[in-house]
């Protein structure tokens, strides 16, 4: 098996990029493959906690999931800080960290990365 | 052979620009996977047949055809496929992802 990197971009609600993200990691670990997921721009909101979209699909709960099951779930620091995101609001489990130092590691240890981004 | 997959997440309208898939592709073998809005490619017979002629292979998430109330409507050239068989073209059949 192998790991799996996916790099989102895109915010939680705009359009299904963050959707297809979640699915895609289900996925990949119902295969056995390792996930790891980094989100910068908009892709932060991946991370927050306390989403509550009404009846659309709830993004943040399905984080949740996939770092209970072990995926690794970051976002860049930078970005968080410029969108009023202060740390201790990420979900549990999930992490606050940065592009220099996370994103390169998650792209040098993974087999394939997907980006989802407009 | 190498082989590249490109994922396409937007509409026939709002991409056009399969020249590019064209171009990064070059001699290598050339898999497209359609999501999102992206499935409606293969209903709009120009920029259907023109992404028929770029890949050798197409592959549309049954999910997001199904979501927009065109289910088993892809037709002859294009592959509906679920989550789990994604993931293998991602992790086993193709050499390269690159989203566009």
């Amino acid at each position: 098996m192998g790991t799996l990197m996916i790099q989102v971009r895109s915010g939680t609600m705009m359009n299904m990029d963050t959707n297809v993200a979640v699915k895609l990691a289900a996925a990949a670990m119902d295969k056995g493959h390792a996930v790891r997921i980094f989100g910068y721009g908009e892709g932060v909101m991946l991370v927050k906690d306390g989403q509550d979209p009404r009846r659309f699909p709830n993004v943040g709960a399905a984080v949740s999931e996939l770092v209970a099951r072990g995926a690794e779930v970051t976002v860049c620091t930078t970005c968080t800080t410029a969108r009023g995101i202060e740390r201790g609001e990420e979900i549990e489990g999930t992490t606050i960290g940065s592009i220099t130092n996370d994103l390169s590691r998650f792209i040098s240890e993974s087999d394939r990365m997907v980006t989802l981004a407009r | 052979m190498p082989s590249k997959l490109f994922i396409l997440l937007k509409s026939p309208q709002e991409y056009r620009s399969l020249d590019v898939i064209a171009a990064l592709g070059g001699e290598d073998r050339i898999g497209v996977l359609l999501f999102q809005d992206a499935v409606l490619f293969p209903l709009q017979e120009g920029m259907r047949d023109e992404l028929l002629k770029v890949a050798d292979e197409v592959y549309v998430m049954s999910d997001d055809l199904e979501a927009r109330g065109f289910k088993g409507r892809s037709g002859p050239g294009f592959r509906e496929i679920d989550y789990p068989e994604a993931v293998d073209l991602i992790m086993d059949e193709y050499d390269l992802t690159i989203t566009v």
